[in-house]
């Protein structure tokens, strides 16, 4: 009869010496690995967006929360004229990026994606942009 | 047939066959990027190889190679799967390889080949190709870095489309397509080298980043322009039509289109769409509800009715499907009881409608689509048979070239026509093709060329009769040619074995009526030539469905006022309610001048079009309808093929289909229930219309049914004098350009990009007369109107004689026509 309480004390008492995995989040910040896959940024290079609107992102993306709608620059090269991600369909799987054939496309390490209205969600191409 | 061995199958195949045809008929995939079964064997590429034992094991190209008895082949050795990847190797290796931006990708023979093949890595390297990309192009985009040198758009532009646009320029490392002097590509725009690039190298420029092909859906439907029925793949994204797919089994055409057909297709999307019915209120269209819409029209319909019908009429396009045309004659005929309602300005049917009818006893040709290649001798009636038929020109083509077909082209102008290999080209005064008709009846009874079976027709004796006055020497003059050429033509035609004449019918041609058509089908039963494979007389109707439009009897009947009746009628009070559903009286009938003044007069106007028309304009109540696209229904071609329409997309905006607004009319107005829908008015039509007895809506299938002919032929005589031409005036003909069908096509950007407004086309001899160059303006001045044109100076046309085509609204021809096969006009700078 005492012997599975002391037990179960001597669980908790080898607790109160052990480091404290509980994050005390917002005060502490999490460390964030490597590979995590949070909110996507658009690669830039020599001032524009890598992104040449193939469409495979879209295409590959299970939850249908990409839009892309290609345009015709100056140059007659293929760009993105639209792109959007509704990041409250997004879950977060990274097929985009892997998909992606020119790496115009990558996740970032912001999780904090909270918001007050739906269509704050739909994250457009200038906010997507990567930020110098 | 022949025996082989394919990968250990049997296969017996016919001995003309190729190893690739073997195979493919063993169920057996062989690679090709070069071949198309529509061109001749090319054996460009390698892609194909194959190995046959009897050849030690040697390598050769599947797709040239007849088949031998006996031949033991095999497709997929490993030896065989290595040549591939070195092909494919080779092929990459100075090309771009720019998936992610190419059109191409997705529908591409070369990166498919190269996936399947895993070709991942190249043993060799080398410059990429540095061509200059054609932007310029509103049509297509040429980049000839991604060319496989498989030369199959030049085959394709000289084989089946008799352009010749394209060919290889330089040799060697140097070589690549293009056109004469590497300039910029002005063709005809037919697309057809677009649709058969196996890579990305041409592409539509209109649908240039719209989309991907996966991303589209596809609805095969048949195409709304011409009456040649050619079928039709819709490319849809987010319900919107973005583009024409090529589908190389779709049809009697193997899935080639014109550029009408190809690029033509914006204007069911197009932002100028009517959108919302209108009302006209203080002298302004303004928008309303289809309520409002409904009742003032309604309102109207019953007054008409009450009335006894007399006083409404109805002028209709033969654009509708045969289900609304057959709803819309039962609203006039039966609900409102009036005879008065016609299409194509009466004209444009006569020569089914009462030509056919009269002398073969149905209003419509004895042929069929599939006869042109089947004959011996082609008559063709007008050059401009290949304007207004563009993909049955391809057959006319394909006929001379690969049947041997003698082609001779009766005309008042030349034409693409007459460039043909061995083609006689006839070029006759204009209006005069009765007289020479008839003149080649009179020779083939006068030669005793007349067919056994012709004297058990009746009416012999009278045609006999009747021809006494048209002796080749004597009507020689009028018709503008010598009396040896009508001979030997009536000569040939009469001696050949099997002979089909061409007539093509349309607005642009009044003098293609009645009269014409029955000295035609008089020269076909004299010879003995109606009822044969490759023989006859294919009446070509102008539009998706003016064959169609003839079955359902939309044309006056029993006293009814036809469509210059009608008009009269606005003018002078009788007619008081006008229904004008589909067409565009304005722009397309002869006499605008008189068309405005009925239509201003008449006291109210109903028009039902997709489009704020010229006609339109003048309307009290404006209904907005469906293009071709978003509606389910039939429309019956040339040769009388009844084909399905799919519905490819929901209606644009609160647009609604012809079927259901007339459909609501005529039961709110015959006091009975609504059709179900159009398959309970295609059986309605199989009980109604004797010649679509028997077919079921469910049975068309893709292919659609040819409509079975039959009646009892007779001779009726045709009268033809001949036109008295104007001294100092030039002869103006009117006609279809290549481009265009009706005033439709206006509304598509593919057309008007490259034949954006109307144009007067003359000789090299009047222009330099009248001191003209290309552009030049020129006025034309007849009787009833004047309008101003740009002058085209072109080698086919004859001295005195200028061609303008019928399709826009401004400075419209038919401002100076008043229904006359040849209209005189002054022609000033
Ligand atoms: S896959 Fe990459 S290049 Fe393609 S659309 Fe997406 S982000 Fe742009
Ligand atoms: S032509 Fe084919 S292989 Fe070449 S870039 Fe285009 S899709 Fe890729
Ligand atoms: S569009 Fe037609 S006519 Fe023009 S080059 Fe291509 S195949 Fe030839
Ligand atoms: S342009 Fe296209 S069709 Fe023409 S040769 Fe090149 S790859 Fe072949
Ligand atoms: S316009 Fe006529 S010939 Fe051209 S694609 Fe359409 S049906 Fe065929
Ligand atoms: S497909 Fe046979 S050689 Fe090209």
């Amino acid at each position: 009869m005492i012997m599975p309480l002391l037990q179960g004390l001597k669980i908790t008492f080898s607790h109160m010496f052990k480091k404290t995995i509980t994050l005390q989040y917002p005060h502490e910040r999490p460390n964030i690995p490597p590979g995590f896959r949070g909110l996507h940024a658009l690669n830039v290079s020599h001032d524009k967006a890598k992104c040449v609107a193939c469409y495979l992102c879209p295409t590959v993306c299970p939850a249908k929360c990409i839009t892309v709608e290609a345009g015709e620059d100056a140059n007659h090269d293929k760009y993105a004229a639209k792109y959007e991600i509704d990041m409250l369909r997004c879950i977060f799987c990274g097929y985009c990026v892997e998909a992606c054939p020119v790496d115009a496309i990558r996740m970032t390490d912001t999780f904090e994606l909270a918001n007050m209205k739906r269509a704050d969600f739909v994250f457009t191409k200038e906010t997507l942009l990567e930020k110098k | 047939m022949v025996n082989l061995t394919i990968d250990d199958k049997q296969v017996t195949v016919p001995k003309d066959a190729t190893i690739y045809d073997a195979a493919k008929a063993a169920g057996i995939r062989i690679p090709i990027l070069c071949h198309d079964k529509k061109l001749h064997p090319f054996g460009g590429c390698r892609m194909c190889l194959v190995e046959v034992e009897q050849m030690k094991g040697r390598q050769i190209p599947a797709c040239t190679t007849p088949v031998t008895e006996g031949m033991i082949v095999r497709t997929s050795t490993p030896d065989i799967i290595q040549a591939r990847k070195m092909v494919l190797e080779l092929l990459l290796l100075k090309h771009p390889i720019d998936c992610p931006v190419c059109d191409a990708a997705g529908d591409c023979d070369l990166q498919n080949l190269t996936y399947e093949y895993k070709v991942n890595a190249n043993r060799f390297t080398d410059e990429k190709f540095q061509h200059k990309i054609d932007y310029e192009n509103p049509l297509i985009e040429r980049d000839m870095n991604r060319c496989i040198h498989c030369g199959k758009c030049a085959r394709i532009c000289d084989e089946i489309v008799s352009y010749g646009a394209y060919s290889f320029l330089n040799r060697g490392l140097e070589a690549k397509i293009g056109t004469e002097f590497d300039g910029p590509l002005n063709c005809e725009f037919c697309g057809s080298c677009v649709s058969v690039c196996p890579v990305g190298a041409l592409l539509s420029r209109p649908f240039k980043f719209k989309a991907r092909w996966w991303a589209l859906s596809k609805t095969k439907t048949v195409c709304s322009y011409c009456g040649t029925g050619c079928q039709l793949t819709l490319g849809i994204k987010d319900g919107k039509v973005l583009t024409t797919i090529y589908d190389e089994n779709q049809g009697f055409h193997n899935g080639q289109l014109c550029t009408r057909g190809r690029w033509g297709y914006q204007f069911v999307n197009s932002d100028k769409r009517l959108t919302t019915p209108l009302i006209r209120k203080n002298g302004k269209l303004v928008q309303a509800s289809w309520e409002e819409a409904l009742s003032a029209v309604k309102e109207r319909l019953f007054s008409a009715k009450t009335a006894g019908g007399e006083s409404a009429a109805c002028l209709v396009t033969p654009r509708l499907t045969n289900e609304e045309l057959f709803v819309l004659k039962k609203l006039f005929n039966v609900a409102l009881g009036s005879q008065n309602i016609d299409h194509s300005a009466g004209y444009a049917h006569n020569a089914l409608s009462a030509g056919a009818l009269e002398s073969l006893g149905y209003a419509a040709s004895p042929s069929t689509i599939a006869d042109i290649q089947k004959t011996n001798l082609l008559l063709v009636v007008k050059s401009d048979a290949y304007e207004t038929h563009p993909v049955l020109g391809f057959e006319i083509n394909l006929g001379v070239k690969r049947k041997g077909v003698d082609l001779r082209v009766v005309s008042d102008k030349r034409g693409k026509l007459s460039r043909l290999p061995d083609a006689t080209t006839y070029v006759h005064k204009p209006g005069s093709e009765v007289l020479l008709f008839n003149a080649m009846a009179r020779v083939i009874i006068g030669e005793n060329l007349v067919d056994a079976g012709a004297s058990s027709i009746s009416g012999l004796a009278e045609l006999k009769n009747s021809l006494q006055g048209y002796a080749p020497e004597k009507v020689a003059e009028a018709c503008g040619m010598s009396a040896d050429e009508i001979i030997v033509l009536a000569r040939d035609y009469a001696k050949a074995e099997k002979a089909l004449i061409m007539l093509p019918l349309g607005l642009g041609y009044p003098g293609h009526g009645k009269d014409l058509a029955q000295a035609l089908i008089n020269l076909a039963l004299l010879t003995g030539k109606i009822g044969k494979e490759g023989c006859g007389v294919l009446i070509m109707g102008e539009k998706n469905n003016s064959q169609g439009a003839v079955d359902m009897g939309v044309y006056p009947a029993k006293g009814g006022k036809d469509a210059v009746a009608i008009l009269d009628g606005c003018a002078a009070g009788t007619v008081k309610t006008l229904y004008v559903v589909g067409e565009n009286p304005v722009v397309s009938y002869p006499n605008r001048k008189a068309v405005e003044a009925a239509l201003d007069k008449v006291e109210f106007l109903i028009v039902q079009d997709l489009f704020l028309t010229e006609t339109a304009e003048k309307a009290h109540v404006v209904l907005p309808a469906c293009s071709f696209a978003e509606k389910d229904g039939t429309f019956t071609s040339v040769g009388k093929v009844i084909q399905r329409v799919n519905r490819a997309i929901a209606p644009v905006g609160l647009s609604r289909s012809d079927f259901e607004i007339l459909n609501a009319l005529y039961a709110a107005c015959a006091n009975t229930q609504p059709y179900a829908d159009v398959a309970a008015v295609f059986a309605e039509i199989s009980e109604n219309v004797p010649a679509y007895k028997g077919i079921s809506y469910a049975g068309l299938g893709e292919n659609g049914v040819i409509w079975p002919a039959g009646g009892t032929p007779r001779f009726v005589p045709a009268e033809g004098g001949a036109v008295q031409g104007e001294s100092g005036k030039y002869a103006l003909l009117t006609g279809s350009a290549l481009n265009h069908c009706g005033t439709l096509s206006r509304f598509g950007e593919g057309p008007m990009y490259v034949c954006p407004a109307g144009y007067a086309e003359l000789s090299y001899t009047d222009a330099s007369a009248l001191k003209v160059k290309n552009d030049d303006l020129l006025t034309l001045k007849s009787a009833s109107g004047e309008v101003r044109l740009k002058a085209k100076v072109s080698a086919r046309m004859p001295q005195g004689v200028i061609f303008a085509p019928y399709h826009f609204g401004e400075e419209s021809v038919n401002t100076l026509t008043t229904g006359a096969p040849v209209t005189w006009v002054n022609v000033s700078k």
